[in-house]
């Protein structure tokens, strides 16, 4: 203990005589362990944002869609390829079944808004007043529609805060104003709060237009739906509840024509892809790693022939190889770990510069793993050089000059 | 103490050619001897200190310590024999630049397996001050002249309580007067602590100091 203290004492007290080369050394695992941890730190922000996103909407949403959507857990390559589309008659048909409490049937379309001059995009969520219970919104500045509203087909719409802005400059000032879609004027009812989001492919629901599905069937005339989203209630498993609609469905159609996804599936699928996604960025970055570890190697080997002599003294009184041996795999560890600890404050640093813009966050995992893998490429990438040094001849060492 | 019994160190040249440095060497240095192994450079008198100081291997013959034999003994064990029974004191004094004094001092006491029954750092003060170096012990030895670092390397090589003292040319860098500083130094441990010492010179008035001269030419003794 006493000696490995000593090898370690005197490494660092090399670092320090070199410290521009120890610091060239340790940059390639600097940069790959900042490069890892930061892109770890945004798969977990990212993964956050979406779980965020989906509690946002709230739990036991369970949404029917034509097509097989979801296969094996994730996006089907033939989704939407389905013929079907859903109809008032299927809406009906799932409001008796007993376990969903809400049945919000959902036309939706990318849309341009304008008020004479302006126009900005924005998505239409067409659909029942319960659409606003089922997915916990709330207005800021107005009301929501009613179910007087759905039957009147009144002209209104419930806008989201960003486009409000948007076109209007201030999202109080947008109460009562007309918006024009497709040539069609709409009176603005009420301006929801902000629901976040928008943005890394996330639906910006902060731009969504919301009106009644009788209102929409301007846009929409053979009265079909895009989608069912069902709420179950509280009291039965998601489980069930899906089994219900599905029964219930099947009735009028096969199998595979529609699918019945709950928030934790939709959530896989999703965070399936872009973990995939974050898995082979992490990889790429992982090599710079391995570069690193080359570069580690490479100024060891160095080490070790200007240091053949001081080998050959310390063997010459009594240093066994493995003494040697330690003595330059401690310094090549210490090198990587610095290098890692050093790439692990930078990726710090600019993690909680980012959280400004972004949940990116570093977890005790990624500390881990920065600090093993550094540790793993010192020893892997300093046995080599080591064993060099330690199978040195005490003769001809002592002998270099 | 130590017997060398037809010991032979040759090496394949580059041009497969075979040189011999020690031709049929047998020797014994007895306990307690002041001896001297003189012979011009090239004489193979430095390899035949390294094979007696275990740092190299014969080629050929036996080499026993003790009466034990230790031609056969592994890489550790060998190490082990280096660190506790040999101290060596070179021409070059071969000290590690960037330790200090006293970190050299004490380099065989990080690398023993064998239990120490003194205080290490106590013991090196202890020579630093016997030698007159007690002011230069946190100087590191590129800042000390050669006497000083000869007499460091010498403290080092006491460090162990080694049986024998190994000194290869040990005043073949310094001056007339530090030379002979070293030598009485090297005289005193003999005679009061009785620690065997062998002297490998060139030199044959500093050869003549011992009491026993071993002459070496071509690799055989005279």
């Amino acid at each position: 203990m006493n000696h490995f203290i000593f090898v370690l004492k005197s490494a660092f007290e090399d670092f320090s005589r070199n410290k521009g080369r120890t610091f060239l050394t340790s940059l390639g695992i600097v940069i790959g362990v900042l490069s890892v941890v930061i892109l770890i730190a945004f798969g977990l922000g990212l993964k956050k944002y979406i779980n965020d996103q989906f509690q946002s909407l709230g739990s036991n949403i369970i949404r029917v869609v034509p097509g097989q959507i979801l296969k094996g857990g994730s996006f089907s390559a033939s989704s939407g390829m389905s013929t079907i589309r859903f109809d008032s008659r299927d809406v009906l048909k799932l409001q008796r079944v007993k376990s969903a409490s809400y049945v919000i049937p959902i036309v939706t379309r990318a849309i341009a808004v304008s008020i004479g001059k302006g126009t900005e995009p924005a998505t239409l969520y067409a659909s029942t007043h319960d659409i606003f219970l089922a997915l916990n919104l709330k207005t800021r500045f107005g009301n929501i529609f009613t179910k007087t509203d759905l039957e009147k087909r009144s002209k209104i719409a419930v806008i989201g805060p960003k486009i409000a802005a948007k076109l209007f400059g201030t999202e109080d000032a947008a109460l009562g104003k007309i918006i024009k879609i497709d040539s069609q004027n709409f009176r603005v009812q009420g301006v929801l709060e902000s629901k976040g989001g928008g943005g890394f492919g996330g639906p910006d629901l902060d731009s969504f237009i919301y009106m009644p599905h009788t209102t929409a069937q301007v846009f929409n005339p053979d009265k079909k739906f895009y989608a069912i989203i069902v709420k179950s209630s509280s009291d039965v498993s998601i489980t069930t509840a899906k089994d219900e609609i599905k029964t219930a469905l099947l009735k009028r159609y096969k199998e595979d024509d529609f699918s019945v996804i709950d928030q934790a599936e939709l959530l896989g699928a999703i965070e399936g892809i872009f973990g995939m996604l974050n898995t082979v960025l992490v990889a790429i970055a992982a090599v710079s790693l391995v570069v690193g570890g080359i570069g580690i190697m490479n100024i060891m080997y160095v080490t070790v022939t200007e240091r053949i002599k001081e080998i050959g003294i310390r063997r010459a009184l009594g240093a066994r190889k493995a003494d040697v041996l330690l003595q330059f795999l401690v310094e090549s560890v210490a090198l990587s770990i610095l290098g890692g600890l050093l790439g692990l404050g930078l990726a710090y640093l600019i993690v909680f510069f980012l959280q400004a813009f972004f949940p990116a966050y570093i977890d005790v995992n990624s500390v881990i793993l920065a600090l093993g893998v550094s540790s793993v490429i010192g020893v892997v990438f300093g046995v080599f050089p080591a064993k060099k040094a330690a199978d040195l001849s005490p003769i001809d060492a002592i002998r270099n000059e | 103490m130590i017997k060398l019994k037809n010991v032979n160190k040759s090496y394949k040249l580059d041009d497969d050619v075979i040189f011999t440095a020690v031709k049929d060497v047998s020797l014994e240095i007895k306990q307690g001897e002041f001896t001297s192994i003189i012979g011009p450079s090239g004489s193979g008198k430095s390899t035949l200190m390294h094979i007696i100081g275990l740092l190299d291997q014969p080629t050929r013959g036996s080499i026993s310590i003790d009466d034990k034999d230790v031609s056969k003994l592994n890489d550790n064990e060998l190490s082990s024999l280096r660190n506790t029974f040999v101290g060596f004191v070179f021409q070059q004094f071969n000290l590690i630049n960037k330790l200090t004094v006293l970190e050299n001092i004490l380099i065989p006491t990080i690398y023993t397996r064998s239990t120490l029954t003194y205080d290490p750092l106590e013991k090196a003060r202890y020579l630093l001050k016997r030698f007159g170096l007690e002011t230069k012990e946190k100087s590191f030895p590129n800042k000390i002249s050669g006497g000083q670092q000869q007499r460091v390397a010498i403290a080092r090589a006491l460090i162990m309580n080694p049986k024998l003292i190994l000194a290869d040319e040990p005043t073949g860098n310094l001056d007339t007067k530090s030379g002979a500083e070293i030598l009485k130094l090297l005289h005193e441990l003999h005679d009061n602590e009785k620690i065997t010492i062998v002297i490998v010179t060139h030199d044959p008035n500093i050869a003549k100091q011992a009491k026993r001269i071993i002459e070496i030419r071509d690799g055989e003794i005279q």
